[in-house]
């Protein structure tokens, strides 16, 4: 079995922010289960990170950092399980293995939080998708639809109605329960308002119909109760993401997380501007590079 | 034309059961499944509680069938590799008419020779379920109730009859049937076979597809019910199934499933046929489940969905009207007429069941045929493709060294890998849904979200078509579909 002082689980900002911070003072790997490293930075190909950058270029920069520093970095590796003997199970195509460390970072980031959460009744047709599925579906160049609602009007809903739109595709509406959009004032000029989508604002989606694939949306304004359906043929929801601490759960003493174990990024809290993910994550490195344990 | 000596009609898990009961004889069987794939209508959503029958009225055919099914279903389990869990069930009282129903359960239970049946106090139920709501004044524990996942199951079925020699055709609707000297003429979308019997599971449709040769006799009505469920790691918050009724009525059914999540429902609706989650259902759960256990995480939901139970309900001819009586038809029905077995209005517990129910409905056929031989090929046993998640580490790594597919994970809220759907692919799944029933893949708090598109490309490369061919489950719900984008 191989040892490391520190494992990294999670090749995204926060992971390579981590592990090139660690790197000079201790022995790290960086394992992450897509086959390149990045994150959702991969999916995010909008400007807004860093000095105007996009997600790929300011993961590119990272990237970059993390070969530099030297360190082992393991990509299309899924960690399976951690356990209380600070060993990790990991699996990849070329086999289930254990690795040893001595402290471990989890930047595991988020996972969506689906429609399934919501009180939303009807049929459970085809055509309904997370945002970020959404996300990498577009930029691997698959069709998700024509006539698209979007649901959630936070950073994630105003940025993916944007990219639905830049692709060709029609945004009936954004979707907003709030009397006001969610997410940052440059989102909402530069998703919303320069690319003229149409929100609802104080009124929810209800009810889903359509047998096969998704014909339409019930949905309902908060303060009237009027409701109208909205005819279309796509879903997408972006309503909330979800710290992926999964990991955690096998190693937890008295419901916390061992002295060994640290979260980092979105993993930890859900951040708006990826520059302080990295910048919080590098302090976090440094601090898990030196740490005696 | 084609021919078999008995076609069953519906692949859902009573169809699967029948199929597999009947490769024990010397007999060419079809199956005949207007659906792509198995357990796509009643079968699709069903609690998985393996019944122990003290719910039954005794002496009917369900009590006998259900207590002789449950006590079995362990060995069942075991010769398909099918997991089972054996968790036991509170039926719990919150006041005095909740007592007078457990022991009327209770002698119920008994009559129907149901082992083990105990009435609980309330120390001893809190010592089995701590988290269930204060003020419970006794609890019916059943030690013999279980659960299994009802797909697999019906899928083990199937994969076994067809490793016995059943032929299914899948996507293939029987629109006639014909009584002929020897037997029956079939039609269906893409072919016409002549059969010796036939054997009904047609499910919500049996009555339809028996009135196509038989005059009404029993009318299916379908009733909703919707369910919640919750996260799969919440399995340690309850232990046992729960079978709530308040002393006002409206009942709730929590299950502990083999997978680790916890399933809530179903709610009663009024009969009409409709897949879709009603508002109300979804209300009365999350109120009910915040009353039965307050402590019960609900942003921990991660799915509703409604299923379909058939209503059975007798009909009759009178002055030249038809009469539906208003009556459920509350035990089983077997009609054997001419060679043409009909199983109908088969509901709670007919997952319990459906193995006991096979076996009649393929006796009735092969009695009917004259006793035909045994199959001397016939193996009743079916090994279960391999499930990584929970597998012991050393057998994993020997799984991934011979076949590195099972190391690379699509699915990572259940831990599904690569190898495990191709070989859901290999054993029949052509759908995202099919490979979910099969696999668990997309079941988690994802949803899918996460491994949808890997599935999709799979099932696209297995099978040689584009992605956006790929469906969700029925023929119109592709997933990848619009105007743009590349193929």
């Amino acid at each position: 079995m191989e040892n490391f002082d520190l494992l990294i689980i999670g090749g995204g900002a926060a992971g390579m922010a981590a592990t090139a911070a660690a790197a000079p003072r201790c022995s790290v790997l960086l394992v992450d289960s897509e086959p390149r490293l990045g994150g959702i930075l991969n999916q995010c190909v909008h400007q807004g990170f860093g000095d105007g950058c996009t997600g790929p270029e300011y993961a590119a920069a990272l990237i970059q950092q993390v070969e530099a520093s030297g360190v082992s970095v393991q990509t299309s590796t899924f960690a399976l399980q951690l356990f209380p003997n600070r060993t990790a199970l990991l699996s990849r195509r070329s086999g289930v293995f254990r690795v040893g460390f001595r402290r471990c970072l989890i930047a595991a980031g988020c996972y969506e939080r689906t429609i399934g959460a919501l009180p939303v009744s009807g049929t459970r047709p085809a055509g309904v998708f997370t945002a970020g599925t959404v996300q990498r579906l577009l930029c691997d160049g698959y069709p998700v639809g024509n006539r698209i609602l979007v649901l959630g009007s936070g950073d994630v809903g105003q940025i993916v109605a944007r990219h639905l739109v830049q692709s060709g595709r029609q945004v009936l509406a954004v979707v907003e329960q709030r009397n006001r959009l969610g997410g940052l004032a440059r989102n909402r000029r530069d998703c919303i308002e320069a690319y003229h989508i149409p929100v609802l604002l104080r009124t929810t989606a209800e009810v889903l119909h359509g047998q096969g694939r998704l014909e339409g949306v019930t949905v309902r304004h908060l303060d009237t109760g009027a409701r109208q359906v909205i005819a279309c043929d796509t879903l997408v929801t972006a309503v909330g993401l979800i710290p992926d601490r999964t990991l955690c759960q096998a190693v937890m003493e008295n419901s916390a997380l061992p002295g060994w174990l640290g979260l980092c990024g979105n993993c930890d809290y859900v951040h708006d501007m990826v520059e302080r993910v990295t910048a919080e994550a590098k302090r976090l490195g440094g601090e898990f590079g030196r740490m005696e344990l | 034309m084609d021919y078999a000596d008995v076609a069953v009609v519906g692949a859902g898990v009573l169809g699967c059961f029948a199929a597999r009961a009947l490769t024990a004889y010397d007999l060419r069987i079809a199956v005949f499944e207007s659906r792509e794939d198995v357990c796509t209508g009643i079968s699709r959503a069903n609690t998985g509680i393996v019944y122990t029958g003290c719910d039954t009225k005794p002496g009917t055919r369900k009590a006998q069938l259900c207590a002789e099914a449950n006590r079995d279903f362990g060995a069942l389990c075991e010769t398909l590799g099918v997991r089972f869990s054996r968790c036991g069930s509170l039926m719990t009282a919150f006041g005095p008419r909740g007592v007078v129903r457990l022991e009327k359960k209770l002698s119920q239970g008994r009559a129907n020779g149901v082992p083990g049946l105990r009435l609980l106090t309330p120390a001893e139920v809190y010592q089995r379920e701590p988290l269930l709501a204060r003020g419970a004044t006794a609890a019916l524990y059943a030690p013999g109730t279980g659960t299994v996942d009802p797909w697999e199951l019906g899928i083990a079925a199937f994969e076994n009859a067809r490793a016995n020699g059943a032929a299914f055709h899948f996507s293939e609707e029987i629109q006639h049937i014909e009584r002929t000297t020897g037997g029956y003429r079939l039609e269906t979308s893409r072919r016409t076979c002549a059969v010796r019997a036939v054997v009904n599971c047609a499910g919500l449709r049996a009555d339809a597809v028996r009135e196509l040769v038989k005059v009404p006799t029993i009318r299916i009505f379908p009733a909703a019910g919707d369910y919640l469920v919750l996260d799969h790691d919440l399995s340690d918050l309850l232990r046992h199934v729960i079978f709530h009724e308040g002393e006002a009525g409206k009942g709730l059914t929590l299950v502990p499933t083999v997978d680790g999540a916890i399933l809530a429902g179903p709610t009663d609706r009024e009969p009409g046929e409709d897949w879709a989650v009603s508002p109300e259902g979804l209300e009365a759960l999350t109120a009910l489940c915040a009353q039965v256990v307050p402590d019960l995480p609900l942003e921990r939901v991660i799915r509703s969905f409604a299923a379909l139970r058939p209503s059975p309900r007798h009909v009759r001819r009178e002055n030249r009207v038809w009469t539906v009586d208003p009556r459920a038809i509350h035990d089983f029905t077997l009609l054997e007429e001419d060679g043409f077995i009909s199983l109908l209005g088969i509901k709670t517990p007919g997952l319990t069941c459906a193995h006991r129910l096979g076996e009649l409905a393929a006796e009735a056929a092969a009695h009917f045929l004259g006793n035909p031989g045994k199959n001397a090929g016939f193996d009743p046993r079916r090994s279960p493709p391999p499930r990584l998640h929970g597998m012991p580490e050393t057998e994993r790594a020997l799984l991934v060294q011979r076949n590195p597919d099972y190391g690379e994970i699509v699915c990572r809220c259940r831990d599904v890998s690569l190898g495990e759907i191709k070989e859901a692919l290999r054993q029949g799944a052509s759908t995202v849904d099919g490979v979910k029933r099969r696999t668990g893949a997309g079941m988690g708090r994802c949803q899918g979200g996460r491994c949808i598109q890997r599935v999709i490309e799979t099932i696209a490369a297995e099978q040689g078509v584009p992605p956006a061919l790929v469906c969700k489950d029925a023929p119109g719900s592709a997933v990848l579909t619009g105007d743009d984008g590349k193929l």
